[in-house]
C-alpha cells in the first residue's frame, strides 16, 4: 500500500458510506494528475514528493470535511428553543432540590454526619436529576433535529406578526397587580396575626348557628412571631420600593433572594419544632363535630405542616426564578433608556 | 497585523460569493477537476482543491451539472463536469446580476 492509498483510506475513514467511493476516485484522480505535473517539472517521482504533495493537499480529516459539511447534534435552527427549554428544566430541578432539601432537613439533625450525609445526599441526587434532564433533552432535541422539515421554520418565520411584539413580557418590570396582592396579603395577615390572633380558628354553620372553634394556636407557634414579623415587613418594604421604582434592580433580586432564603430557614425550624397548632378532640365536644372529633383534629393539626410545605416549595421555585434571572441578566442598551 | 488577518478573511468572503459563477462560466466545455482548477487559476481566480471539488458536487446535486466518468487521452478515469441547459439559464441571470452589482459597487466605491 503506497502512500497516496494510505491517504485516500484515511481520508475514507471520515466520509460517508453513501458517497465514500466516488469522493475517494475522484481525489485519487486529482492527485494523480497533480503527481503527473511535478512528475514533468521535477524529474523522478519519490516517497519524498508524493509526501510533500500530500501535505499540501490537506490533512484527511480536513479534506473529508470539506465534503461532507458542518456536522451537528442540534443545530442552529432548534439551538435557541433547546437553551430556552433546558433552562427551565434546570431551574425547576433546582427548585424541586430545594424544597427536598428543606423537607429533608425538617426531619434530620442539623448538626454532625448526619447533616452532612443529608446534605450530600441531596447533592448527589440533584446532580443526578440534571444529568439525566439534560441528557433526554439533548436526545429530544437531537431527534426533533433530523425528524422536524425545514420548511416548518421557514414558514414559522414568515408567519410573524409584528404585533406579537407587544405581548413578550419585560422580566425587569414589575408585575403590579401580583405585588399589589403581595403586600394586602402580608399587610392582612400581620394585622391578624398580632392583633386579632383570635379569628385564627375554624366555623361552621349549625341549623342557623354559626359556630367558631378558637384559639387553636400553640404557645410555640407566638415565639416565631417576632421572626414572621420581621420578614414580613421587610418583604412589604421591598414591595413598596418596587412599586414606586417600577423595576426590577439587581440588588432588589439579591435582597430578595436573601428574604426568601431567611423564610425557608423560618418554614423549616418551624417544621421542625413543636406543634404550631393544637385542637383537641374536647374542644369538638359540644359541637356537631363531636363524632369526627378525630379526623378533625388530625386534618386540623396536620395543617401547618402542610401551609409550610408548600411555603418551602413555591419560595424555593422563586428563588430558582430570581437566581435565573439574575444569572441570566441583560446586556445594557448602548443607548439611554428611560425607565 | 489584526487587519491584515481581517482583511484576509473579507476577501475570502468576497471569493466565496463568487466562486459559483466562475466555475459554471467555464464549464461551457467539459473539463476533469484538475484541468479546471489550471484553468481558472490561469485567469487570476486561485481556488483550493478541498474548496472546488465540494463545490462542483454541490452544482451538480442542483441540477447546474452534469458529470460522468470517462477515460480519455490518458488511460486513467477521470470525472468530467460540464454545465447543464438549467445551469446555463442560471448563468445567464447570474451575470446579469453580477454586472449590476459590479456598477452599483463601482458607484459607491469611486
Amino acid at each position: 500500500m503506497n502512500l497516496i492509498d494510505k491517504y485516500i483510506a484515511e481520508v475514507g475513514k471520515h466520509l460517508p458510506r453513501r458517497n465514500r467511493a466516488d469522493i475517494e476516485a475522484e481525489i485519487r484522480s486529482t492527485l494523480e494528475d497533480m503527481l503527473e505535473e511535478r512528475k514533468q517539472s521535477q524529474g523522478a517521482l519519490d516517497d519524498a514528493l508524493i509526501a510533500e504533495l500530500l501535505k499540501e493537499y490537506g490533512a484527511p480529516r480536513k479534506v473529508a470535511e470539506s465534503y461532507i459539511g458542518p456536522r451537528y447534534l442540534i443545530g442552529p435552527r432548534m439551538y435557541p428553543i433547546f437553551e430556552m427549554v433546558t433552562r427551565i428544566v434546570l431551574v425547576v430541578l433546582l427548585a424541586v432540590a430545594l424544597a427536598g432539601l428543606g423537607i429533608s432537613l425538617s426531619k434530620a439533625s442539623l448538626v454532625g454526619p448526619e447533616f452532612l450525609r443529608t446534605i450530600g445526599e441531596s447533592a448527589l441526587g440533584l446532580l443526578s436529576g440534571l444529568m439525566t434532564a439534560f441528557g433526554n433533552i439533548v436526545l429530544a432535541f437531537a431527534i426533533l433535529e433530523r425528524v422536524l422539515p425545514t420548511k416548518e421554520f421557514e414558514k414559522e418565520a414568515e408567519d410573524w406578526d409584528p404585533a406579537d411584539l407587544a405581548s413578550e413580557p419585560d422580566p425587569d418590570r414589575v408585575k403590579f397587580g401580583e405585588q399589589i396582592f403581595e403586600i394586602i396579603f402580608l399587610v392582612l395577615f400581620l394585622v391578624i396575626l398580632n392583633l386579632y390572633p383570635g379569628v385564627i380558628g375554624f366555623g361552621f354553620l349549625d341549623e342557623g348557628n354559626w359556630i367558631f372553634i378558637s384559639p387553636i394556636l400553640t404557645e410555640a407557634f407566638f415565639h416565631y412571631l417576632p421572626w414572621i414579623n420581621v420578614l414580613f415587613l421587610l418583604q412589604i418594604g421591598i414591595g413598596v420600593y418596587l412599586l414606586r421604582r417600577g423595576w426590577w434592580s439587581t440588588g432588589l433580586r439579591i435582597a430578595n433572594i436573601i428574604l426568601e432564603l431567611a423564610s425557608i430557614a423560618l418554614a423549616v425550624v418551624m417544621l421542625r419544632g413543636p406543634a404550631l397548632v393544637a385542637l383537641t378532640a374536647e374542644q369538638l365536644a359540644n359541637t356537631p363535630l363531636a363524632e369526627e372529633a378525630q379526623l378533625f383534629t388530625t386534618i386540623i393539626n396536620l395543617a401547618p405542616t402542610l401551609a409550610l410545605t408548600v411555603v418551602i416549595i413555591i419560595s424555593s421555585i422563586e428563588v430558582a426564578q430570581m437566581i435565573y434571572h439574575l444569572v441570566k441578566g441583560r446586556p445594557s442598551s448602548p443607548y439611554p433608556v428611560i425607565k | 497585523m489584526e487587519n491584515d488577518e481581517l482583511v484576509q478573511n473579507m476577501i475570502l468572503e468576497l471569493r466565496r460569493g463568487v466562486l459559483s459563477i466562475a466555475v459554471l462560466s467555464q464549464l461551457s466545455r467539459e473539463e476533469y477537476g484538475y484541468s479546471l482548477l489550471k484553468a481558472l487559476s490561469e485567469k487570476g481566480m486561485e481556488i483550493d482543491q478541498s474548496t472546488l471539488y465540494p463545490l462542483l458536487r454541490r452544482l451538480e446535486s442542483q441540477g447546474l451539472l452534469k458529470s460522468d466518468w470517462r477515460i480519455a487521452d490518458e488511460a486513467r478515469p477521470r470525472r468530467y463536469y460540464v454545465i447543464s441547459p438549467q445551469g446555463r439559464a442560471v448563468l445567464n441571470k447570474l451575470k446579469r446580476e453580477w454586472s449590476a452589482m459590479a456598477a452599483t459597487m463601482k458607484g459607491m466605491l469611486s
